[in-house]
Parts: C-alpha cells; structure tokens; sequence
C-alpha cells in the first residue's frame, strides 16, 4: 500500500472516524483506524460496535491495499503535521508516514477479526447541515447526563412527513426545534432515539456539508440504526432502547404574563449576580411593570441584585431558576430577543426567540425549564 | 505474558541484598519487561520482583535482570515445570466507579437527609488547606462542615478537625461543626471523632441514589 494525501484532507477524514474510536474495547482491534486505498481514494473507518464512522478522502493511490493502524496515534500524529503533502506507504509490517522532514513509523494491528461495519440504512431525507447542526445543538444542551436514566441522555426525533421534531429533557428542563426537512418518501411517519452526545458531535462535525442524508433501519428489523451521511462521511448510531417521554401535554398552550428582554443583556446580568452563589442555588427572578429584578444570595452570605428594564405584560411574577439551565436556554436561542411566558410562579416557563422586540415569537424553538423553590 | 512454573533461587543486589532459597515458585515475565516473583500464598504481592523499565538476559539456567540504577535480580533456575507465553492485548482498565465523589453529589443535593430544614452553602469549600467537602447551614441556620469518605477512619476525623480549626477562625463562619460522613466508619474513628465533637454519619449510596432530591420537576 502505498499512497500521497493532503494533509487538511487526512485531518478532515481522521477526525470524522475517530469519533467512533473504543476508548475501552473489548478486543484491542477497535482501538484502530481501518485504512484502504484503492482507485485515487482513502476509505477510513472505525467502530466501537455501537456507533461507526466513515470518511472517503481523494488521494493519490500508487498501490492499494488496507491496514489497521493504532487510531488516537494516527490522530494525534495527523494533527502535528505541517501543511504538506502526506506520504504513506507500508514497509512489511510497518506503516511510514512522510510529511516535509517528518517521519513516523507505526506498528499495524492485526486487521484479521476486525468487525464488519454496519451499512447506511436507506434513506429517508435530507436537511442542510447547517440548519441541522443548529437544531440538534439547541435540543442536545437539554437532554440528561445521568446515566441512570439512559432514555433521558438521548435526543428524540419524530419525523412525520415534511416536519422534523427534535426533543430532550433531562426532567428539569425540556428542549424541543421543529424544522422541515426534504422526505424521500411522502407519507413517511418515524421516531428515533439516539444518544445526545453522538448526535451532537456528528451534527456539528456536518455543520459545513450542504446536505446531510438520514438513513433509517426500518421499523420492526432486528437493529435500530440511524445513519447520517454528507460529502464523502458516514456516521451510523445504534438507538437507544426505551420509551421516550411523552412531551408535547408538558408545554403550556396560555400564559399570564409575557417578558421579552434583549438576550445578551439578560445573559449579561445573570452571569453577573449569580457569581456570589453556587452555580446551582435559585436565583431569583421578580417581573413586574417594565422592569426584571435579579437577586442571588440569601441571609448572611454574599447577595447580588440588578435591575434591567423590559417589554412586560400580564400579572407581576416572582419566579426563581437554576442559573445554569437559565443560561443554557438564552444561549441556544438563535433570536437577538427572548420572549419568557409564565403561567405562574411554580409552574415551568418557556423562552422562545424574537427577532426583534415588538415582533412576533418563533415557535420552531421552545425551552421549557421548571422554576427551583427558595424559601422566601 | 510469560508464565513459568520453576525450582529457582533468586538474588536481589542493589539497594540492599535479599536472597530466596531454592523452592518453587511462579515467575511472571511482562510485556513491558517486568519480572515478578511469586509463591503460593502469604501475600497477593511478589516476593521480589524488578519494575520496568529493565532487561532481561537469560543464560540456560540463570536469569538476569537489570534495571538503569544497576539493581540486579539473579534467578537461579533448577528444574523448570511449565513454561508458557500468551498475548494478552492491551488491557482496558480498572474501572472505579468515583464513590466519594458521587457520595458528594448526591448530598449535596440532598442536605434534607441530615436533618430538617438543612440547606446547602458550597461544595467543595475553600480553605487554605483544600477543599472541604461541604458546607452546609442546619435548621438554625449555623454552619456545618461536613467531610465525605467512602470509609471513616482516623485520617479522615483528623483531616476535618484541621479544616474545623481554620473555618473557626472565620467570625463569618464560627462556630463551625463538623460530620464525618461515610458508607462506614472505624470504630477508632468513632472514638476520636466523639472526643473531637465530630458527629458520625452513615451514607447509604443506594438509598441516597433513590431518595428524591426535591427539587421541583417537570415530570
């Protein structure tokens, strides 16, 4: 084997795989990169036997061949590399990497019992990477870290014809986009489950891809996978089991009162009064006439207040949140304003984007977070 | 991994010299070059072993191990029983779960449990000798330290005293109690904590897992 690449290509196609990289393998050939070169292309693959990645780079191929290679190594190798061409070729049982005055040597694995990798299921649409990567980034910040609840670390998708809807909560908070995307088949209904973390990471690695395909394991077949694939990578993920909250009775259809307030000047202040508590102790929140009060710290420990002025309408409210969850919300709203409605001081309220002050609120977006108690 | 079943005697010189008579034993010969010596029992250690990095030169009948500082292992071989080699592959790891940590998680999330009305001030508390684990306010509202082990024992009674006497100098904060909380406590511990002042408290991780932390959710 032996062949020439450019070394951002090899970057871009090494990062794509490494992704699915074992980090504890139950046998020591999932810790590598699979490496094939044939006909002016590099296929790259790894797999941890629940998600596998994929990436074709165009290369200069004087002999082909496949070889197994250490992954974080060929990683770690990759990203110190100057920005020339890349010479790689196998010297009996060692792969040579050239690159500039530069040279690496390493052992190949063998590539004997290395698993075979699951296909792209068929696909069943397309969404520009884009707006994919925004909206999976808006829901994944919501969903759950504690794998206890292994349901609660994914993010839910329905897909019913034209309209996709991505959800998760981690039962504190609940994030839900809407977007459409282009179906393959007209009457498609489906919903998948699949681990925030994995989803996360694909969707913002496809940010800059024009279309991302998503491939579906039809329903009813022995495995759940969903594939992702655009420019040259593929990504597939194994569900995950379990039922999926019902969500959709948890958003409020009324509220009492509304607030709009400019995003980053609500931002601004919240980081600024929660710094004399715990990121985790309520800060406490009083809307009335035209004006937001924040207040942190109680009794004789440190406190913090500031107000800022608003757009208010509705009964005056006192509300108190977690400054984390609060912040996580402001932050994954695309708008320059947040429009935050109440139904009532222990009931969950829900933030929602505006373009501009006075405009109307985007409902594609919602963020849904339960208020904390404090003693009064 | 080699395993070899043999008669031997072995020689230690070095940083002092230590001999083993001729008996049988089990040597282990690593893949990353470490030789280890075990017999049938008295301890889960070697009874003499070489760290790596080190090599191994063997004659016939003696091995000899060296290492950089010039430490020198001479196994004398008499009869050899069994001589096996296997490739293990990388080994994935010990996976601990971190008990101490999530042990201050989940109370910290839960002070109720220690008593009514108990509110948390910070995790992880800064002092000029570390961190203490919690800081927390009982029904009275005065301030309790509160040390977190997976096992109580006498380090832990004396690490939190030294935490209580510098948290006493600070009007702010005094007067400061303190609880040792573990899955168990010694009953040493015990004794020196009572003297101390130090209250006890038993953490049952299991139960504190499925306790509800009362904070209000959606669902």
């Amino acid at each position: 084997m032996r062949f020439t690449v450019e070394r951002d290509l090899l970057a871009d196609g090494v990062g794509w795989v490494a992704r699915s990289l074992s980090t504890r393998p139950i046998t020591p050939v999932l810790l590598g990169i699979l490496i094939r070169a044939e006909s002016a292309q590099l296929h790259l693959s790894a797999f941890d036997l629940e998600v596998s990645g994929r990436s074709q780079v165009e290369a200069d191929v004087s002999e082909g061949g496949t070889v197994l290679v250490s992954g974080r190594l060929l990683v770690e190798i990759v990203r110190s590399l100057p920005n020339k061409p890349v010479e790689v070729r196998l010297d009996g049982s060692k792969v040579s990497v050239i690159c500039g005055s530069a040279r690496f040597t390493l052992p190949i694995l063998t590539a004997g019992d290395y698993p075979t990798l699951p296909e792209m299921p068929a696909a069943a649409g397309s969404i520009a990477g884009d707006l994919f990567a925004t909206a999976v980034s808006q829901v994944a910040v919501a969903a759950g870290r504690d794998d206890s609840l292994p349901v609660l670390t994914g993010v839910h998708v329905d897909i019913e014809k034209d309209r996709m809807t991505l959800a998760a909560t981690d039962r504190y908070r609940l994030a839900v986009r809407e977007v459409l995307w282009t179906n393959d088949r007209p009457d498609i209904a489906a919903s998948a489950l699949i681990r925030a973390r994995t989803l996360f990471d694909a969707a913002k690695a496809l940010h800059g891809t024009k279309t991302v395909t998503i491939g579906l394991s039809p329903t009813g077949g022995t495995e759940h996978l969903i594939g992702f694939a655009g420019e040259g990578r593929i990504m597939t993920s194994r569900m995950l089991d379990g039922t999926f909250p019902p969500y959709r009775h948890l958003l409020p259809s009324e509220s009492s009162s509304v607030a709009v307030v400019e995003v980053a000047t609500l931002m601004d202040a919240v980081r600024r009064v929660s710094v004399v508590t715990d990121k985790t102790v309520p800060l406490r929140l009083s809307f009335s006439g035209d004006a937001l009060r924040l207040e942190a710290g109680t009794g004789e420990d440190a406190q913090a207040t500031e107000e800022i002025s608003i757009n208010f309408e509705g009964d005056p409210i006192n509300i108190a949140f977690n400054p984390t969850y609060l912040t996580d919300g402001l932050n994954a709203l695309e708008e320059s304003y947040v429009q935050l409605a109440f139904t009532a001081s222990g009931k969950p309220a829900v933030l929602s984007g505006r373009t501009e002050k006075e405009s109307g609120a985007e409902n594609s977006y919602r963020y849904l977070l339960m208020p904390m108690r404090y003693p009064n | 991994m080699r395993v070899v079943i043999a008669r031997c005697t072995v020689e230690y010189s070095g940083r002092l010299s230590a001999r083993l008579e001729e008996a049988t034993r089990l040597l282990m010969v690593k893949a990353d070059g470490s030789v280890l010596i075990h017999s049938d029992g008295g301890s889960y250690k070697p009874l003499n072993w070489m760290s790596p990095p080190c090599t191994l030169r063997e004659d016939e009948a003696t091995w000899e191990v060296t290492n950089k500082a010039g430490e020198r292992l001479l196994i004398t071989l008499h009869e050899i029983f069994s001589d096996h080699a296997h490739e293990l592959g990388i080994d994935p790891g010990l996976v601990k779960d971190g008990v101490e940590a999530q042990l201050q998680l989940l109370l910290s999330e839960r002070p109720q449990v220690i008593g009514d009305g108990w509110t948390l001030v910070r995790r992880e508390h800064m002092t000029a000798i570390g961190p203490v684990d919690l800081l927390v306010r009982d029904a009275n509202g005065r301030h309790v330290a509160i040390e977190i082990k997976r096992r109580g024992e006498i380090d832990g009674v004396e690490q939190l005293t030294r935490y209580l006497d510098l948290l006493n100098r600070d009007p702010q904060l005094a007067p400061v109690r303190g609880i040792l909380a573990a899955q168990e406590i010694k009953p040493q511990a015990r004794v020196l904590a009572a003297d101390r002042g130090i209250d006890c408290l038993i953490l049952d991780y299991d139960a504190l897992k499925g306790i509800d932390d009362g904070r209000p959710r959606l669902f």
